[in-house]
């Protein structure tokens, strides 16, 4: 677990507005108000990096000024235009000061989101955090489709084919972000790409079955989960983009 | 027209990787939009930063690396403007985000030429351009080109004024910008005859009459030229005797407004739905202003704050084009959502 980084007092954030801090290593955290609740994100727009304090909020939607993406400030969760979710981080506030710390990245999934706890809780005690060196092949064409993976840092980039008729298809970035979720699905027991970390990256895994287990004691946990996951399979296989 | 070196680029988005033929002269921004594939970007002239790309293997020549969106880069990553790069030899590079297929039916830009049949004064500052071209045209009301002059380096953006399916000629209105170097070759120089390189059509501030939604424009200064083009399509297809139409045009003073007879003929032509207020940011209305225009109506103030105030609880299934100075845009956009209009019924170019 990472730990808590102090950011400013309750009275620096403006009431119902928005105002963001750099941390030691240039990471950019952009504190709001809402009413009575206080909420921490990346300072950054996940599109292009733009700086979000300079956008428009209105106490409950948060504008980037540059293309128009927005997202509902109590979760993070993307709105109209907007393609990702916002990084977030866990707040807590002690005698007046904000702390932040970074969150779990299950918890910042939007495969997982809006899940009751204890089933998110469940989830997060199936994970196991990894670390990976640069090329590392987290799975290759024909293996059997085990884990699901949650990005937690780093990036990792897909192939389809073999030898010397690959294709590139695709690559993951953000924090949260899940792949390999043919793991999820029934009678896709094969991989049908490579997943190879371009970058050092760190990775949750769990392991499919189990997340269907935990999943089947908690339906309703479990339809929204599914529900998400088909919009994550129709955003990467559109009908424009795949046969 | 050069002829470069043949070679092949391949740009892995989010979602899946594109493979595309093209030779050395070709943007690569220009080459993926001609192969309908609709990579990110804006301004298509080297200002916003949308077309930001990483290049990951091969080599690119930069055509302007003084473009003012490079601010926005980390050319220590490799990144770079699609829009102002064409690739050297064969290359592989990244764009950070999701890129589908241009929808059937969208028009797909290619590079054309024609020449400038007419130009005319509108105002000290304020020229219109006829450019006739050497074929026959597609674009949607409310796109732009970019253009350029052999005199100038560049491709400069304009809106189209006119609108019609299979145009032979695009209408162009074109504001002189201080120190502007072709908008001082324009105003100083006859360009009547000049050959010249369009590329487009571009922009996604594009109105079409199954829109089926009240419509609202807020334009400044040579920002009405895709409003016009928006409207006469609309008057077209006699779209204003179902939904409602407000345009505001913001200028300073009187001496600097133009196209109001034009846009008193439609009007005249439209009927009660469609109206179209004059905002004066630096003058009191005269009162000659409504003798001479009874169709139009004046304000004064600022364009945004203007179509804010006559527009109070007007908002309901209403889509917004706004076009203009990147104060006036982002002043608009503000209004906008504070009124509670979703962003999907925004549709915006900044004029950078
Ligand atoms: C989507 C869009 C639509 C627009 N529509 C209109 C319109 O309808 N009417 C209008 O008056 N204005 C319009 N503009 C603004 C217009 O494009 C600029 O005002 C115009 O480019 C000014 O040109 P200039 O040569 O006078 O100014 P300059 O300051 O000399 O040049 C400005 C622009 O020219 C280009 N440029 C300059 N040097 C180079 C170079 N070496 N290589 C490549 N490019 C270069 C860049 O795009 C730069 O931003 C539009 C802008 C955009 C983005
Ligand atoms: S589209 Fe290239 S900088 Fe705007």
């Amino acid at each position: 677990m990472s730990k808590n980084i102090h950011i400013c007092k309750l009275s620096d954030i403006p009431a119902n507005g928005i105002k963001d801090f750099v941390l030691e290593g240039g990471e950019k955290v952009l504190i709001a108000n809402f009413s009575e609740n206080y909420y921490a994100y990346n300072g950054n727009c996940p599109h292009q990096g733009t700086c979000l304090a300079e956008g428009f909020f209105d106490g409950a939607v948060l504008t980037c000024n540059k293309h128009l993406w927005q997202w509902d400030i109590t979760t993070g969760k993307p709105i109209g235009l907007a393609e990702a979710p916002l990084e977030s981080y866990q707040l807590e506030i002690e005698d007046g000061e904000i702390y932040v710390r970074k969150a779990n990245a299950l918890k910042m999934a939007e495969l997982f989101r809006d899940i009751s706890t204890s089933t998110q809780d469940l989830l997060v005690k199936l994970t196991r955090r990894e670390e990976y060196e640069v090329g590392s092949v987290l799975y290759d064409l024909g293996d059997l489709t085990d884990d699901l993976y949650i990005l937690e840092s780093g990036r990792v980039e897909f192939e389809l084919g073999r030898d010397e008729r690959t294709s590139a298809a695709g690559f993951i970035l953000r924090k949260g972000e899940v792949f390999g979720w043919a793991a999820l699905l029934e009678h896709q027991p094969i991989r049908i790409a490579q997943a190879v970390c371009v970058e050092k990256s760190v990775l949750l895994r769990l392991n499919g079955e189990e997340v269907v287990k935990v999943l089947a004691t908690d339906p309703a946990s479990g339809y929204l989960v599914m529900r998400q996951l088909a919009t994550l399979i129709t955003r990467h296989f559109t009908s424009s983009s795949e046969q | 027209m050069m002829t470069g070196k043949t070679l092949n680029i391949q740009v892995n988005a989010r979602n899946r990787a594109y493979t595309l033929d093209g030779t050395s002269d070709d943007k690569i921004l220009n080459l993926g939009l001609s192969n309908a594939i609709d990579l990110p970007y804006e301004c298509g002239s080297g200002t916003c930063g949308t077309c930001k790309a990483r290049l990951i293997s091969g080599e690119i020549c930069d055509r302007w690396p003084e473009a003012p969106g490079r601010k926005f880069l980390k050319p220590k990553k490799g990144e770079f403007l699609m829009c102002q790069c064409a690739a050297k030899t064969d290359s592989v590079i990244e764009v950070e985000s999701f890129v589908h297929t241009m929808e059937a039916g969208a028009c797909v830009p290619g590079l054309i030429t024609g020449r400038v049949n007419s130009s005319k004064l509108l105002t000290p500052d304020v020229m219109s351009l006829q450019i006739t071209m050497d074929q026959t045209f597609d674009f949607d009301a409310g796109q732009f080109m970019l253009v350029q002059f052999p005199e100038v380096v560049g491709f400069r953006g304009w809106s189209m004024v006119n609108y019609e399916r299979h145009a032979k000629t695009l209408d162009f209105v074109i504001k002189k910008k201080p120190d502007g170097v072709l908008s001082e070759w324009l105003f100083g120089n006859n360009c009547e005859g000049v050959e010249v390189e369009l590329y487009g059509p571009l922009g996604n501030a594009t109105f079409y009459s199954r829109l089926a939604k009240n419509i609202l424009c807020i334009a400044g200064g040579s920002g009405i030229a895709g409003i016009m083009s928006i409207l006469s399509r609309a008057a077209q297809d006699g779209y204003f005797s179902q939904y409602s139409g407000d345009v505001f045009f913001g200028v300073r003073t009187m001496k600097d407004a133009f196209f109001l007879d034009e846009l008193a003929a439609f009007r005249a032509e439209c009927g009660e739905k469609l109206n179209i207020v004059i905002a004066l940011s630096d003058e009191d209305v005269p009162a000659s202003a409504q003798i001479d225009y009874p169709q139009l109506a004046f304000d004064n103030g600022f364009v945004h704050e203007v179509a804010g105030r006559h527009m109070e609880d007007r908002y309901q299934n209403v889509r917004a084009y706004l076009a203009g100075p990147p104060p006036l845009v982002n002043g608009s956009i503000g209004m906008l959502l504070r009124a509670r209009v979703t962003t999907d019924n925004i549709r915006y170019d900044k004029f950078s």
